[in-house]
């Protein structure tokens, strides 16, 4: 893409970093998104969040939001991504960081730590573009849930309809938990 | 509550829907079509309503939202019935990731 030289360009592309560096974006993400140089972007980087940007590779697993919980996070947010990029007419990118956004207020609205960070939910948009993840109807819930391609949609049952045995027993502040049927049922 | 009462009460609540969608769709309009479940013409018309014309649409026997959890699947997770009644969390989750899933009546 030919660098683009209108100054509006660059002042939309500017705050579009300073939205995504305070959302803790990794700096790859940024240098991705937008015509902006590696130089202006580390100092961008540095300004905003006070600190230099993490270093190392960024995450390219597709398996991590195959897991219980993150597959909940992943879940919730490719389904309000889905509804904004369906109802609106928005740059790519603007709808992850309205979509993020407003993941964040479900989950923090419930006293959940947001697992899904902003890089992994932009990941995941890239890997459902790409057709390495999509996501797939509970044959129980009918709520769309991410999943590897070419998942069977007769017999899917999503993680919330039919959790797996070790669910939810961690004890950390923050993530969800769930009670064993057998407590549920002295309730 | 008789008549008038009711008729009041259901100008109040038009009224005050009315507003904060209008300042819903001024401060994030994209935002806004998530949270209100309205589609972008709706949102157009509401934004574009003048301060008189809010209070004679707000002057109404009925109500202009309508309620959006009408399936008792959801219904039952959000108010922790059934099975899930232990875990309320969990269950708040699920309905949420469900009702996200249903654009197809904003679009």
């Amino acid at each position: 893409m030919a660098r683009n030289k209108s100054i509006l360009t660059e002042t939309r592309q500017i705050e579009r970093a300073v939205v995504l560096i305070n959302l803790g974006a990794r700096l790859q993400v940024l240098e991705s998104e937008t015509d902006l140089s590696y130089e202006r972007l580390l100092r961008l980087y540095k300004e905003v969040a006070g600190k230099s940007p993490s270093k190392g590779q960024l995450p390219f697993s597709t398996d991590w939001f195959m897991t219980w919980q993150p597959n909940i996070h992943a879940s919730l947010f490719l389904n309000i991504h889905e509804y904004l990029n369906k109802a609106t007419a928005l740059d790519e990118i603007d709808v992850v960081i309205k979509a993020y956004q407003l993941y964040l207020e479900q989950i923090q609205a419930q006293g959940l730590e947001p697992m899904l960070s902003v890089t992994r939910a932009w990941r995941l948009v890239k890997f459902v573009d790409n057709g390495m993840l999509t996501m797939t109807a509970c044959s129980s819930c009918g709520g769309h849930f991410v999943t590897h391609p070419h998942e069977i949609a007769k017999h899917y049952v999503c993680g919330l309809c039919n959790p797996p045995a070790r669910a939810g027993k961690g004890k950390a502040a923050g993530t969800l938990q769930m009670l064993s049927s057998a407590a549920a049922l002295t309730h | 509550m008789n008549t008038e009462q009711i008729l009041v009460e259901i100008r109040e609540a038009n009224l005050s829907y009315l507003m904060l969608a209008q300042s819903l769709i001024r401060s994030d309009r994209e935002q806004a079509l998530y949270r209100l479940g309205i589609c972008e013409d709706t949102a157009n018309t509401i934004s574009g309503l003048t301060p008189a014309q809010t209070m004679k649409v707000a002057q109404s026997s009925t109500l202009l939202c309508r309620f959006r959890m009408d399936d008792e699947l959801v219904w039952n997770l959000i108010t922790s019935h059934g099975k899930n009644a232990a875990n309320e969390g969990v269950g708040r989750l699920h309905a949420a990731i469900l009702l996200a899933g249903r654009h197809q009546e904003a679009a």
